[in-house]
């Protein structure tokens, strides 16, 4: 398989972390615009302890997922009380801060000889961890599709559990919810910190994939593209998102077919979609029909 | 001769059908009054008629005319206006922009200019306000300009959905006095309401809705003999 | 200093007049559908682009490109309203929304298709240099912004106050089922406002392209922000707040651009909105948002 296959493959899998993490929210029923924020925050965090402290890539996702994780937590703490649009616009412009703040960041230090780290706008380059360990591309894809496929068994766990069914009856119904006894609050906050890990364990896979990441990386298209990946799969399942991913990065981008055209294919499509399928491709109902089909 | 006939409408949210299969008829010039619990679906019914909700099976006849499904604004102008439960009165417009509101459809001004000063004289508190905000007033005008409001399309037929809900006693004398009068002048109402004994009054005929379906049809009579009916809506105190 | 300050207030007043516009169409389509349009900036950029197209083949006068501009934008978003919006009234407020993400890739494909450069030349709105009044000087296309803003503002409230389409309106703003309810045709009224806000943010395109002279296709984003920016500061859902939020950002972003530069002048403006949102301020928080 050639390099840009490989390519093409593991960014599916990376992006299918941030579809994830939006793809929580969107079940407890909070619109995001802003977990590439998050995204950005793995990237970073990740980057800066294997390429400036040598720390090992799993520490550095572990830290990474961490702080994501926390970030996201802070950041629901005064936002999660704020309803649809005001949440999202909260969320967008939590996530343009962090953006600008990746641009206002100068933190270099000597690494063998050369000058490592952010540098504001120029990005930040030399994130080498995979190269120095001499891990193959298909080994990375191997790495990101074995940690991919642990989140997806962690979340058909927790669909097929009473969790996953409150997780739903929150996102649909919070009032509901509440009057049964559940600590709606206390489980958006979890979902939060859950999508913040997701999406920044994304996020440092990301930027050692590319070795270099910038600002613009992690700015609100990717935000918005990560809702369209979970919302176009459909919310039914986990595997929605990825579909979603798999749909657009995928398909459009791997059979290079509609070159030039691409988005507008694929936008037509979507909005299409959406008018027939609200919840998506693998909505609730298309999953209730597959597993009385399925063993 | 039937001005409303409805014949086994079938209206669902989602997979919950809240009306399985309603058949009733409102003769031309009656009061006609339909009681039942909450959650009957009495006001899926309303919505039905008046077009918010579209109905998945059965004929809503109106003047002979199949209605069901229709867009709400196209039955208005077939001449069914609806008081909606909970008024819903235009909040941040004068009464008198709630009212010019209620006759969109009419392109004379002169008749409905007319029509304002018909409903100033018969609702005055409503004149009092003309030009206040409709949110600032009490229930009861509210009450009063909901049911203004939908008169201003010369309706034909009024559908009322608790027209008495939260209403003092004294305000709800005064809506069913005016809703004897309109009778009088000539509009067929067909209303839901909590307050049975009320509606023993003014009304001609009754049905009685229960988890969807209608389960009694007879008259203020009728009802006032049965039993089970009296202990439920009309309790056994002696008014 | 106090020079500096009065001088970046005027420039401020400027932008913030475009913003202005930008949050009146924002405003208007939130007010009576309760959803923000996504493809609202990018279907201005469309608009603006068949302008630029025009000069390009044709070299049209100003005044047939700015009717090219909103005729363009006035299609592009009644496109957006019935693939994205119509649908789904009624319906999943997210799926209309991620739609008119979807038809804002489209709009940014389409005009780097037929318009492969980043940048083209634009005719200027004016020629002439700034309006000198003592030691200061205010842009001759910033005044015309503002006078458009007045104009527009001007209005809009004669149609939402004086005909009877605007009654319609803003009862469907109010209480869309009881506007239906009194024999108002709320689809139509909903293709209608969303051509006149459409109309308004061409209107707006226009003359910031004109004044900067260039056009390229980050004016789709570039709309969107900042029209979302200040319609948010202003209070969802309140026209008269979606002016002041705009005049609000014009002038925040001018003094925070004077003191700390370009990128903490966006930062700002964020982190105001973000705290405003935080502390969930009232008059920002009073429309219901689905």
């Amino acid at each position: 398989m050639d390099d840009y296959a490989l390519g093409v493959l593991t960014n599916i899998g990376l992006f299918s972390f941030v579809a994830l993490s939006a793809y929580l929210l969107l079940l407890a029923g909070e619109m995001s615009f802003g977990q590439q924020a998050f995204f950005g925050i793995g990237a970073y965090s990740g980057g800066i302890l294997t390429a400036l402290y040598g720390w090992p890539l799993p520490f550095a996702a572990v830290a990474a997922m961490t702080l994501g994780a926390l970030a996201q937590f802070l950041l629901g703490l005064p936002t999660l009380r704020l309803r649809g649009l005001y949440f999202a616009m909260a969320t967008l412009a939590a996530a343009e801060m962090a953006r600008i703040a990746f641009e206002l960041i100068h933190f270099q230090r000597e690494v063998d000889g050369e000058l490592a780290g952010p540098d504001g706008t120029q990005g930040f380059r030399g994130i080498r961890w995979i190269f120095e360990q001499d891990i193959e591309p298909l080994g990375y894809l191997g790495i990101v599709c074995a940690l991919l496929a642990l989140v997806l068994v962690a979340f058909l766990l927790v669909e097929r559990s009473r969790l996953g069914a409150t997780l739903r009856g929150v996102g649909e119904d919070p009032e509901l919810a509440a009057v049964l006894g559940i600590d709606v609050r206390r489980m958006k906050l979890g979902v939060a910190a859950a999508a913040g890990a997701l999406a920044a364990l994304g996020g440092v896979l990301f930027a050692h994939h590319n070795t270099y990441i910038e600002p613009r990386n992690f700015d609100i298209m990717l935000g918005v593209h990560a809702l369209a990946y979970a919302l176009i799969g459909g919310l039914g399942t986990a595997f929605g998102p990825l579909l979603g991913v798999l749909l657009d990065i995928g398909v459009l981008e791997g059979s290079r077919v509609f070159h030039g055209y691409r988005m507008i294919v694929f936008g037509g499509l979507v909005a299409v979609l959406l008018v027939f399928r609200p919840r998506g491709l693998l909505d609730e109902k298309a999953v209730q029909w597959l597993r009385r089909r399925l063993p | 001769m039937s001005l409303l006939e409805v014949r086994d409408v079938v209206t669902a949210y989602g997979k919950i059908e809240a009306l399985k299969g309603v058949s009733l008829e409102v003769a031309q010039g009656s009061i006609t009054c339909l009681l039942g619990p909450n959650g009957a679906g009495k006001t899926t019914l309303m919505m039905s008629i008046a077009g918010i909700l579209k109905p998945r099976r059965g004929s809503i006849l109106f003047n002979g005319a199949d209605i069901a499904g229709g867009a709400p604004h196209a039955i208005v102008a077939r001449g069914i206006a609806l008081v909606p439960e909970n008024r819903l009165v235009f909040p941040k417009m004068s009464v008198l922009e709630n009212l010019q509101a209620g006759a969109y459809q009419r392109s004379d001004k002169k008749t409905v200019a007319e029509d304002v000063e018909l409903m100033f004289g018969r609702f005055p508190r409503l004149k009092e306000r003309a030009v206040q905000e409709a949110g600032t007033l009490s229930g009861g005008e509210q009450q009063m300009l909901a049911v203004a409001r939908a008169l201003m399309s010369r309706p034909q037929l009024l559908l009322m959905d608790e027209p008495s809900l939260g209403l003092a006693p004294l305000v709800v004398e005064e809506i069913f006095r005016i809703v004897s009068e309109l009778n009088r002048e000539g509009v067929s109402i067909f209303l839901v309401e909590q307050n049975a004994h009320m509606a023993l009054k003014v009304a001609q005929h009754f049905y009685l809705m229960e988890q969807g379906r209608v389960s009694f049809s007879g008259t203020p009579g009728a009802l006032a003999e049965d039993e089970v009916i009296r202990r439920a809506y009309l309790g056994s105190a002696k008014q | 200093m106090l020079a500096d300050l009065i001088q970046n207030t005027l420039d401020g007043l400027g932008i913030g007049a475009a913003y202005a516009l930008l949050a009146l169409g924002f405003t208007l389509i939130f007010g009576v559908l309760r959803r923000a349009n996504l493809s609202y900036g990018p279907a201005i950029m469309i608009g603006c682009y068949c302008a630029a197209w025009t000069h390009l083949n044709f070299g049209a006068g100003l005044l047939l490109l700015a009717l090219v501009a909103i005729a363009g934008a006035v299609l592009a978003g009644a496109y957006v309203e019935r693939l994205c919006f119509a649908p789904h009234r009624g319906g999943s407020a997210i799926a209309a929304m991620v739609a008119s993400f979807a038809l804002w890739m489209q709009f940014e494909e389409l005009a780097t298709l037929v318009m492969p450069r980043h940048v083209y030349a634009f005719p200027a709105l004016y020629e002439g240099g700034p309006l000198a009044f003592g030691p200061f000087t205010m842009r001759i296309e910033a005044l015309v912004m503002l006078a458009a803003a007045a104009t527009a503002c001007a209005f809009l409230w004669w149609t939402l106050y004086r005909t009877r389409f605007g009654l319609a309106v803003r009862a469907v703003i109010e209480q869309p089922a009881a506007a239906s309810l009194s024999g108002i045709d709320v689809p139509g009224v909903l293709v209608r406002v969303f051509a006149l806000a459409s109309a308004l943010g061409g209107v707006a395109g226009f003359l910031v392209v004109a004044s900067h002279e260039q056009i390229t296709p980050m004016l789709g984003m570039w709309s969107t922000m900042k029209g979302l920016l200040a319609m948010m500061l202003g209070g969802l859902g309140s026209l008269p707040g979606a002016v002041l939020g705009g005049l609000a950002l014009g002038l925040l972003e001018a003094h925070s651009q004077w003191f700390f530069g370009p990128q903490w002048r966006d930062f700002i403006a964020f982190a105001l909105l973000f705290a405003l949102l935080a502390a969930r301020v009232p008059w920002m928080t009073t429309r219901s948002a689905s």
